[in-house]
């Protein structure tokens, strides 16, 4: 901590000095930045913006940021409202995606991309499954895992509740926008991703769906169309299911706010830390 | 060290010949001790109508675009696609709360009854800080119990895939609210006095017909009180019912099917939903109904307690 201390004190000076050379506007402009950046929306990308905060705090002192986070669809339209700066969503919301209409004069600025997996609990037998196998468990045509080359017993099905961002994203990318099933003995809704975590982890014959950061080994993570859902395999693009995280901006940002989107997309902050949150840098996908 | 400063002075001024200084003092301070309890009580229901007021306000702007037909009557809740029918939540709270009643009132007057009337007096010495603890247990680990516990037990005894559903919320309701209706039911059987009992005895009354015929309705006061605190925690229980339930809007025509009730469909959608849209609306509204269902219920035990009375 000390040392660490001690080195931005030096960086600042450093900064200073050069500010009053005259040399390195930039550097200068960004330590006089001030004002103050409210953060709302998506919970998964939270622990991102704290990190980033902490960070980019400590190389402009006079920049206050103030970051909370709910479901994904609040970030645009505590944006839309004016309540915040910037709404952190997992979706592209100046695009339509399922069930939510796009948000007008919004800029979607990307920030990290985040990798999702179907699993299944350990009981049912099957490593991967098909596209095709996928959008009929999940629609409810097939409800026997012998069906899909596991062993005889129901598919009992975990969903995450409606505007969900991992439920948007999983329904785009993985079922390739087809239906859920909404009703049936064998199926239930979970709020949060720690609760799916805890169903597939203790409910026999389940499967669902979840960050590729909560996936453990007390469950399955299912190959989807014989691709293994890893971050190297989203990195050389065989498995498609991920999606980019976005910071919305009402227009494009400006000031204070556009220096720390920046500071996100930087070389230094995507490689580092957002990297040691197991999110994968903007700069892997190519 | 502040009463060795003000006794002096009292005794000062009240060695003062005159009275009427001591007993403007006096009347000064009834007069603002009782402003005081007044505007305590003003603020207490004042906090109570505001709440309904506010619940009210936002979910009445439901109707605007849902009748109240479709509100209260259909069983279609899917505001993806602009259905909005509460029947599911609303049908599952009365179930929830009835069944959990049915389990936890016989069993909490009977342990009432052995706590206050049966049991060696130093068992209940120990039991009584037990029940104590228990009422203090934060809701949130009941419900973790009944997922990691109950639920799995539920699977293995009924067979059933998920286990979630009306049955499993009611058990751990029902044991939630046990310890708060057996320590209340307790104390007041503790109250009914001494010398009815002893003169049930006396006239011949064995021990079972002295329970049933002059202890129970001697207490009866109580024991409703008991249930009414029970059932209002239990109604309006969110964090370990939503653990369990299953949250699937759909009719639960099974003890075992996963479905949903008011606090659990407005806790798992809260955080999603645009603001100002007819879905927001549509939790309010429900966030209201959850309130005038709680206070409807307490008005009928407290009419039906009064008509015993008679």
């Amino acid at each position: 901590m000390k040392w660490y201390g001690k080195l931005t004190t030096l960086t600042l000076a450093a900064t200073l000095l050069l500010g009053a050379a005259g040399g390195g506007a930039a550097t200068a402009a960004a330590s006089k930045l001030s004002g103050k950046i409210v953060v709302n929306g998506s919970s998964a990308l939270l622990p991102l913006t704290l990190q980033a905060s902490n960070e980019f705090k400590k190389l402009n002192p006079k920049v206050r940021i103030s970051a909370s986070a709910a479901g994904s669809v609040t970030g645009p339209q505590a944006v839309r409202k004016g309540i915040a700066d910037i709404g952190a969503c997992d979706w592209d919301a100046s695009t339509d995606v399922p069930g939510f209409s796009k948000f007008d004069g919004q800029v979607a600025n990307k920030v990290a991309v985040i990798p999702f997996a179907a699993i299944a609990n350990k009981s049912a037998g099957v490593s991967g499954l098909t596209t095709k196998q996928l959008q009929d468990i999940f629609s409810g045509k097939v409800k026997n895992w012998k069906d899909v080359g596991g062993k005889d017993a129901d598919i009992v099905v975990v969903n995450r509740a409606f505007g969900s961002g991992t439920r948007v994203n999983f329904q785009m990318k993985a079922l390739q926008g087809t239906d859920f099933i909404t009703k049936g003995d064998n199926y239930k809704e979970v709020k949060s991703s720690g609760d799916m975590k805890t169903a597939i982890e203790t409910t026999p014959n389940s499967i669902g769906y979840i960050d590729l950061v909560y996936v453990t080994d007390k469950m399955t993570a299912l190959k989807i169309d014989n691709v293994a859902p890893t971050t190297d395999n989203v990195i050389n693009g065989s498995y498609k299911v991920w999606s980019y995280g976005y910071f919305m901006t009402k227009g494009q940002p400006t000031g204070a706010t556009k220096a720390f989107i920046e500071y996100i997309q930087s070389a230094k902050f995507q490689n580092g830390s957002l990297k040691k949150l197991k999110f994968i840098p903007l700069t892997a996908m190519k | 060290m502040s009463k060795s400063i003000s006794a002096p002075a009292r005794q000062q001024s009240g060695g003062v010949p005159a009275g009427i200084g001591r007993r403007m003092r006096l009347r000064l301070a009834h007069r603002s001790f009782r402003i005081l309890c007044a505007a305590a009580a003003v603020l207490v229901s004042g906090v109570l109508l505001t709440m309904l007021f506010f619940m009210f306000r936002t979910g009445v702007l439901t109707f605007q675009s849902v009748s109240l037909r479709e509100f209260f009557l259909s069983a279609e809740w899917e505001p993806e696609n602009d259905k909005y029918g509460a029947l599911v939540f609303i049908a599952g709270t009365f179930m929830v709360t009835a069944l959990t009643l049915a389990i936890a009132v016989p069993i909490s007057i009977l342990a009432a009854l052995f706590l206050a009337e049966l049991a060696p007096s130093r068992l209940a010495r120990v039991i009584r800080p037990i029940l104590d603890l228990l009422v203090g247990i934060p809701s949130v680990v009941y419900g973790y119990m009944g997922l990691t516990l109950l639920i799995p037990a539920l699977r293995t005894v009924t067979g059933s895939n998920l286990g979630d559903g009306v049955l499993a919320a009611s058990l751990v309701l029902a044991i939630m609210i046990l310890p708060t209706i057996t320590r209340i039911s307790d104390d007041a059987i503790r109250t009914v006095p001494r010398k009815y009992i002893q003169g049930s005895y006396a006239l011949g009354a064995t021990r079972f017909q002295t329970v049933t015929g002059v202890i129970l309705p001697a207490a009866s006061r109580g024991i409703v009180q008991a249930c009414i605190l029970g059932m209002a925690r239990a109604i309006g229980e969110t964090m370990a019912v939503v653990m369990v339930i299953g949250n699937t809007p759909q009719l639960a025509d099974s003890l075992l099917k996963p479905t949903s009730v008011l606090t659990s469909n407005i806790v798992m959608q809260m955080p999603n939903v645009p603001f100002d849209s007819t879905w927001n609306n549509a939790l309010y509204m429900m966030g209201f109904l959850l309130l005038a269902i709680s206070l409807l219920m307490i008005a009928v035990v407290r009419l039906l307690q009064k008509k015993g009375e008679n």
